[in-house]
């Protein structure tokens, strides 16, 4: 190496510590800071922060928290023409959702085909996120069933299901007389079973005077009604348009409304809805159930905006705009069913059923079920302003990642980091003296440009990418224990310093490079092949291989050219 | 000059078969565990698998006995639960492998039953990691060709860098140590997940890194004694001129690695143990796997000593 080279490399070294510095400097400048400065800051200055944090290495969501989704858009029920470009029509208005929910710098972006992912770092409220993002927000307008009617079919239902247990029940008392003693018949479905062991209560009285069991009292005491009336005997009739069923008798509710003889009761434009919530009646918990037409009088499309909003008796609701066309056909609708109950549904669920007192024209509102909180109120405009997916989506993927946990992380990488770098330096030092003090310097250069770089990059900083970046310090110092035992060696074979040191980094070369690019070939796979996290580490591991080559050959070479003319080598 | 080890003259060589011993042992374990992940036998993290991962605190103390027996007795037989040490107390791991095309639902679900078979004592999710099938599958898949790809580009420049008798070697070699570490963890019954992939592919660099350089040393020797020494002698002095770097690099590398270990936290603690594992496999298997590789075959047909 030339005194010129040399004064080059000089130059540049010193160039690139303080392009480092320069990159690094906003970093270390908003981790350092406490956080009541930050909060200030944040007050006064909230652009310069955002500019801060913009400039400074970025953190995974594993060590920030957030929350990471992917969606499968659902197309298997749309038509040709629909399919085309609904992923991408579901991407804008999820990102119209994010956008109005207040999230800083989400990330929303199509996978493959039919897949979208969110990622939302830094949020606190995952649950509102996640069913604001899935929800597919069908607005509909549908007339209920009258009640004349509504009766007359429910007297149907009672009939048809309290035959079907009648010749049930024949059939088990066949089966009992032929089998013998045992009440219970394991081939038939759950549902016949507990019917069948109820109606065999009513011929053991031993069971009904076992008074702990108070269920099974009361369902044998309303036996009767029981027989008579399976279906409404389930629920409740308040006197509104709606029935309320008791919590506990849903799964018994739907498991008759999903029954073939029960569906063909139910006329071809009527059906069936559950209320959105539950909601507390007299002390109990009921859902109500309603029984709408078909028909959808009206849908959310001619919606302009939406915005919650607490009625005169202080509970929640969305008032509504509605486009011109919109207005026309809402006037008409609800000009002609004044004083009727008008269903308002959302993704196949009754929100409320208000009844219709004048006629409406492009205001609107949306009364929310008993129970809603505010907040419900404000996400349901949300998903209305921002308008309808055009299919279901389903979660296939999600991860959310609490702060704490984030900081766990952060504190226990940032620990093990530190101890390693330390007790790498503190081993090299010892082993080879000065020579292992110079390559410390290398090391650290190496972690300096290493995280200059990430910055410089807008690379993101995992947990293991903290693991690389260790991994880099360990194998980093490789190359210079390559040189030194090489050093060492020639030295043995009675060469001067001078000549060593040339032949040291000369023959110590090809292996440094093909042992780096191995690690090279390994990590660009990875880098390919990795999630988020796993990508975190490739960068920060091709990265750290990379400068440690310039590192420990070029950096440590430079004041090895120095050392040349000394007369003894500490190594 | 501080030395670890003085200038040696181990006779590495001549204690070949007892490695190819050990290592056939430990190879057959690796295959086995590859075998069992490739049939779906092997306990696969949820990442590949699918499944449901929570994290949080009780307010209460609950004790991780009551926790499983809760879980089982709502159809999670197979949860497994962990209590980890965090600055809340009463903080667990949860996982299952039940998945659902919307894997939301088994996050709700664990939670509704945590809040049914614990009332009063409200459990505060701080992480939850839910993947479905499909995805699981897609990942797998990825790995997999991952590894291939991986395995084949480092094929690929050993040969153009050496010849066919070296490059086939290296590969045995790092094929050895990713079935040796893969072998350990399945005896270990550690759990096969995304970073310890990583980890695989990562020490497959590393091990080779290893290999290539005493390979360049036997190269470099086998120049200057072409006349002189036979075969198995020049490999033998390569291994020892090696040494010292082989164990101080080895070491520094160990050394984060085992940090890591120690105070990485349990999401990193598989991902270094795997690593501890290959740096020491990696080494062991230069000296004692490939380069015997080279000697048998030289043995077999002569090509640099006739």
């Amino acid at each position: 190496m030339t005194q010129k080279t040399r004064s080059y490399l000089t130059v540049l070294i010193v160039f690139l510590i303080l392009a480092s510095l320069w990159y690094l400097y906003p970093s270390v400048r908003l981790w350092t800071m406490p956080q009541s400065e930050k909060e200030t800051l944040r007050t006064t200055e909230p652009q310069d922060l955002i500019e801060l944090e913009k400039k400074a290495l970025n953190l995974g969501l594993d060590l920030k928290g957030g929350m990471h989704v992917v969606l499968e858009v659902d197309q298997s029920k749309l038509k040709p023409e629909e399919r085309r470009d609904a992923v991408d029509r579901a991407l804008e208005i999820i990102r119209n959702r994010v956008d109005q929910f207040g999230v800083t710098e989400p990330l929303i972006q199509k996978q493959g085909g039919d897949r979208i992912i969110v990622e939302l770092p830094g949020l606190q409220d995952v649950d509102r996120a996640q069913a604001l993002i899935g929800q597919t927000a069908q607005l509909e307008y549908k007339l209920l069933e009258s009640d004349e009617n509504k009766v007359a079919i429910l007297k149907k239902i009672d009939e048809v299901l309290a035959q079907k247990e009648e010749a049930l029940f024949e059939e088990e008392e066949i089966s009992f007389e032929q089998e013998g003693e045992e009440p219970e018949e394991p081939k038939k479905t759950e549902d016949k079973k507990k019917i069948a062991k109820d109606l065999f209560a009513t011929e053991e009285p031993e069971s009904v005077s076992d008074t702990t069991d108070t269920s099974s009292f009361l369902e044998v005491e309303d036996e009767d009604i029981y027989t008579e009336r399976p279906f409404t005997s389930l629920m409740e009739n308040f006197g509104g348009f709606w029935l309320g069923v008791p919590i506990e008798n849903k799964p018994k509710v739907e498991l008759f409304l999903k029954d073939p003889d029960v569906l063909a009761i139910v006329p071809e434009d009527d059906e069936f809805a559950w209320a959105t919530r539950t909601q507390i009646i007299q002390g109990a918990e009921y859902q109500k159930l309603y029984l709408l037409k078909k028909r959808v009088e009206f849908s959310g499309k001619y919606l302009v905006d939406a915005r919650p909003r607490y009625d005169e008796y202080r509970k929640p609701e969305v008032n509504f705009t509605l486009t011109k066309e919109g207005g026309r056909r809402f006037a008409r609708l609800t000009g002609a069913n004044i004083n009727k109950p008008l269903a308002i549904i959302l993704d196949g669920r009754v929100e409320s059923a208000p009844v219709i007192q004048s006629k409406i024209r492009d205001q609107g509102r949306i009364t929310m079920g008993g129970g809603a909180r505010f907040e419900e109120a404000v996400d349901l405009a949300i998903v209305l302003r921002a308008g309808a997916l055009p299919a279901p989506v389903t979660v296939i993927e999600n991860r959310i990642i609490g702060p704490s946990l984030g900081q766990d992380s952060i504190r226990k990488g940032t620990t093990s980091a530190i101890i390693g770098f330390f007790a790498v330096l503190l081993f090299m030092a010892i082993y080879y003296k000065l020579s292992g003090v110079i390559a410390d310097f290398a090391v650290i250069l190496n972690l300096v440009f290493l995280m200059a770089v990430m910055s410089a990059l807008d690379a993101t900083l995992t947990l293991p990418g903290i693991a690389g970046i260790i991994l880099t310090v360990g194998m980093s110092v490789d190359a210079n224990v390559l040189i030194f035992e090489r050093i060492r060696e020639e030295l043995r074979t009675g060469k001067t310093i001078r000549a060593a040191i040339d032949a040291g980094y000369k023959r110590a070369l090809t292996a440094i490079i093909d042992a780096n690019i191995t690690t090279l070939i390994t990590a660009a796979v990875l880098f390919q092949f990795g999630t988020g996290p796993i990508k975190g580490f490739a960068v920060a591991l091709s990265l750290g291989v990379a400068i440690s080559l310039f590192t420990a050959v070029v950096i440590t070479r430079v004041i090895f050219e120095i050392r040349k003319g000394y007369r003894t080598l500490s190594i | 000059m501080l030395e670890i080890l003085k200038k040696t003259n181990i006779d590495f060589i001549g204690k070949r078969y007892y490695a190819f011993a050990v290592s056939g042992i430990l190879v057959i374990f690796g295959i086995a565990a590859f075998i069992a992940i490739f049939l779906g036998k092997a306990d696969l993290g949820i990442d590949f698998a699918g499944g449901t991962m929570l994290q949080g605190y009780f307010e209460k103390e609950v004790r991780i006995g009551e926790l499983r027996d809760a879980m089982s007795r709502n159809g999670h037989d197979d949860a497994f639960i962990q209590s980890l040490h965090r600055e809340m107390p009463h903080y667990f791991l949860i996982r299952v492998k039940k998945t659902a095309e919307d894997v939301t639902t088994i996050a709700q679900d664990i939670l509704g039953i945590l809040e049914k078979e614990f009332p009063g004592n409200k459990f505060h999710k701080d992480s939850v990691d839910g993947i479905g099938p499909s995805v699981g599958r897609a990942l797998q898949k990825q790995a997999r060709v991952a590894v291939l790809i991986a395995l084949a580009g480092i094929l690929l420049y050993i040969w153009i860098r050496f010849d066919f008798r070296f490059g086939v070697a290296a590969t045995i070699t790092t094929l050895h140590d990713v079935l040796l570490v893969l072998g350990i963890l399945f005896i270990l019954q550690r759990e096969v997940s995304l970073l310890i992939v990583t980890a695989l592919l990562t020490l497959a660099g590393y091990s080779l890194n290893d290999t290539v350089v005493l390979f360049d040393r036997i190269r470099e020797n086998l120049k200057l004694f072409r006349r002189k020494g036979d075969f198995a002698r020049t490999i033998n002095t390569s291994i020892n001129e090696v040494l010292s770097r082989t164990i101080v690099t080895s070491l520094t590398t160990f050394l984060v690695v085992f940090i890591l270990f120690l105070v990485g936290g349990e999401v990193i603690h598989d991902f270094a143990l795997a690593l501890m594992l290959g740096i020491i496999i990696g080494s062991y298997s230069s000296v004692f796997v490939a380069s015997p590789i080279i000697l048998e075959w030289e043995k077999k047909s002569p090509k640099r000593f006739k």
